[in-house]
């Protein structure tokens, strides 16, 4: 081989190895490449999916909340209506109990009803003796008609004529004054008990309005509601 | 002699050459690699703030529409109490009378 040839074959042997070098490098940079983009979205990939998970909770969180407290308002404001039903209905129950003052003014019926309830009482107890208390002020109406109540009654019941005890010393408490609403009070009517005390029958105007309320209650809000509803 | 001298070092020198291209190569596919890194968590950022900023827009109107429910639930409560009142205004009379009935009426 002459010099020339040794060259040449140098030459060629120098662009081969530089040639290879390239596309070695050429294959790491493609690779590279690749390496690069899966490696990205990847990592974007699971953050972004905590990301929405978090963001998911986080929005459950506030519709529960909206939802707690539109529930609680509506309780609320039930109870206000109710509250305002209750409120209505009690103011009727006092306007009965104020009229209830004028019974006793009107002295022939309150009489007859005095006896009628005495009888009443009596049919109640079934008891020979009794103990009667009365308002101080009602004292005289009651004494001027136990005869004709022990009467009535015995015919009613059968038996024979009872004995009533009128109590002269402890009386029902007086009716209101204006003033003192809130202290005891008394509209009329009477209470009995057995001779022993054990067996009381409250037959007050209050005590009955007391019962009669309650047991129209149902009514007077079935008045009250329906024409709201409809 | 020379030749073959000059030669061997062309050779070496090429070689050298391969390998700093290759070694090149390869720095710049880590530096690549921790591009990633970084461009990843930007992507990340600009999708979390997106997604806040949809929260929030969410947030503001359904505050809105609470604020007007709870002025309607308000308003049809008072317009049933004040049904209620007159309602009330109506019977009251005549359940006085009712009660007032009940209680002085003695059936024996």
């Amino acid at each position: 081989m002459n010099d020339t040839d040794v060259s040449k074959q140098i030459q060629q042997m120098v662009r081969f190895i530089r040639q290879e070098a390239e596309e070695k490098a050429n294959e790491i940079s493609v690779a590279a490449e690749e390496e690069f983009n899966i490696e990205k979205l990847q990592l974007v990939e699971a953050e972004k999916k905590k990301i929405r998970q978090e963001y998911e909770r986080k929005e459950k969180q506030v519709e529960i909340r909206k939802k707690i407290e539109y529930s609680m308002q509506l309780n609320a404001s039930r109870i206000k209506v109710l509250q305002a039903q209750d409120d209505l209905v009690c103011s009727m129950k006092e306007a009965a109990a104020k009229e209830l003052l004028l019974v006793s003014e009107n002295d022939d019926a309150y009489q007859n009803l005095l006896k009628d309830l005495i009888v009443q009482s009596l049919l109640r107890l079934k008891e020979p003796s009794v103990l009667l208390r009365c308002r101080e002020e009602d004292l005289q109406l009651v004494e001027s008609v136990l005869g004709p109540a022990k009467e009535e009654y015995a015919q009613k019941a059968g038996v024979h004529s009872p004995e009533i005890v009128v109590d002269n010393k402890i009386f029902l408490p007086p009716a209101p004054s204006n003033s003192d609403t809130h202290g005891l009070y008394c509209s009329g009517g009477v209470v009995l008990a057995s001779i022993d005390g054990k067996i009381v029958f409250e037959n007050t105007l209050d005590a009955r309005l007391d019962v009669v309320f309650r047991k129209k209650l149902p009514e007077i809000r079935k008045c009250l509601f329906n024409l709201v509803v409809a | 002699m020379d030749t073959r001298q000059s030669g061997i070092q062309q050779l070496l020198a090429a070689e050298q050459e391969a390998q700093r291209i290759v070694n090149e190569a390869r720095n710049a596919k880590m530096a690549r690699l921790k591009q990633a890194k970084e461009e990843a968590e930007k992507e990340v950022a600009a999708y979390r703030a997106q997604m806040e900023a949809e929260f929030q827009r969410k947030l503001a109107q359904s505050s809105g529409d609470s604020g007007a429910n709870v002025k309607r639930l308000e308003q049809e409560t008072e317009e049933k109490i004040e049904h209620l009142k007159s309602q009330a205004e109506n019977i009251s009379h005549d359940v006085v009378q009712m009660l007032l009935k009940h209680v002085t009426t003695v059936k024996n």
